[in-house]
């Protein structure tokens, strides 16, 4: 049995350098713990790429942060936040698919490049909510106390990082989405088949 | 989608709510952890409610002094019994009390005694002890001494 994505050349070599993007920020914001530009890059892959090119961004990055991390290896945590991340592809393909656009303009005197940017951090910061829900949820499986009352802790626990990683996403999607979907757009367009 | 910008609204409205439910719980959870510890802490002090902290120094009478700030004893305790607190003592007893003959295996020179002093807050003073150290009831804040003397 064969899994056939359809990719082509071009879709296969965005994945790999947005994945090596990927890979490269987390390890330079290594020591701020959910502070990352991943999250954004793996959304603007699928807004420009599509769904399937977008998902394997997130999962193919986490296959290599998540295995070759400092603060260390867990399976579940691994596979939690592996398929969680997939998210973003999956919201960036549909919104691209569904008719959402993104500003074209770039100056910061349009009201439209504004109004653009408020809309993807807003994404931004819900796409965050539900993943590090996910997350969180999977992480109180390695709590040793009762399911509902380890969810409990995992979850309230969780608060101070789901802050920081909620709005660092909101302010990184806000200020960089519009500009990096009609650069890296642009980058895309130009080296067409 | 961008024909409706109110949904939009409502959804960083939303953000809002959900930044202000975060930080509700988690300063909820900070308030009970803090009353959770005050409580506790509460309790520890009750446990020293019967207790005054006296300061002890022991001068072995080569240049070597310790000093054992606010050492905790039961109230109505001696000074005798405030030492063995912190240090191994051989001691007789005698006519009038209590002999210290060696603190923490110092002592039996001949020639060489331990002796104890209370500080004397007024005159700025170490004062000799009035009585034997097992006869001397302690009292909160006193400065006491052990000084290995040669006669």
């Amino acid at each position: 049995m064969s899994i056939n994505l359809n990719l082509s050349t071009k879709e296969l070599g965005f994945i790999a350098v947005m994945t090596s993007l990927c890979v490269g920020s987390n390890y330079l914001m290594l020591s701020i713990p959910n502070v990352k530009f991943m999250d954004l890059f793996v959304f603007v892959s699928g807004y420009l790429m599509g769904v399937i090119p977008g998902m394997l961004v997130g999962f193919l990055t986490w296959l290599i942060y998540g295995t070759l991390n400092p603060y260390g290896f867990q399976l579940l945590i691994f596979f939690a936040t592996s398929l969680s991340e997939t998210l973003y592809g999956l919201a960036g393909g549909l919104c691209a698919r569904y008719g959402f656009k993104v500003s074209d303009s770039l100056s910061i005197g349009d009201g439209e490049f504004w109004s653009s940017n408020m809309k993807l951090g807003i994404m931004g910061f819900f796409l965050t909510f539900i993943y590090d829900l996910i997350t969180n949820i999977a992480s109180a499986f390695m709590i040793a106390l009762p399911p509902p009352r380890a969810i409990i802790v995992a979850l309230v626990s969780g608060i101070p990082f789901a802050l920081a990683h909620e709005i660092s996403n909101f302010i990184f999607f806000f200020l960089c989405g519009t500009v990096l979907i009609n650069t890296i757009g642009k980058v895309i367009l130009k080296g067409g088949e | 989608m961008n024909k409706t910008p109110w949904i939009w609204v409502s959804a960083a409205l939303l953000c809002a709510l959900v930044v202000s439910l975060y930080l509700s719980i988690y300063y909820y959870q900070e308030n009970l952890k803090y009353q959770q510890l005050y409580a506790e802490a509460l309790k520890e002090l009750e446990k020293y409610e019967n207790y005054i902290a006296v300061n002890i120094l022991i001068d072995y009478g080569n240049g070597t002094m310790t000093w054992h700030n606010n050492t905790l004893v039961p109230f109505g305790s001696n000074f005798f019994t405030a030492t063995m607190t912190i240090a191994e003592l051989n001691y007789t007893k005698g006519q009038y009390g209590i002999f210290v003959t060696a603190i923490n295996g110092v002592g039996g020179d001949p020639n060489h005694f331990w002796i104890w002093y209370i500080w004397n807050s007024t005159t700025k003073s170490w004062d000799w002890g009035p009585v034997a150290c097992d006869a001397y009831i302690l009292h909160d804040g006193d400065i006491l001494s052990w000084v290995y003397t040669k006669f």
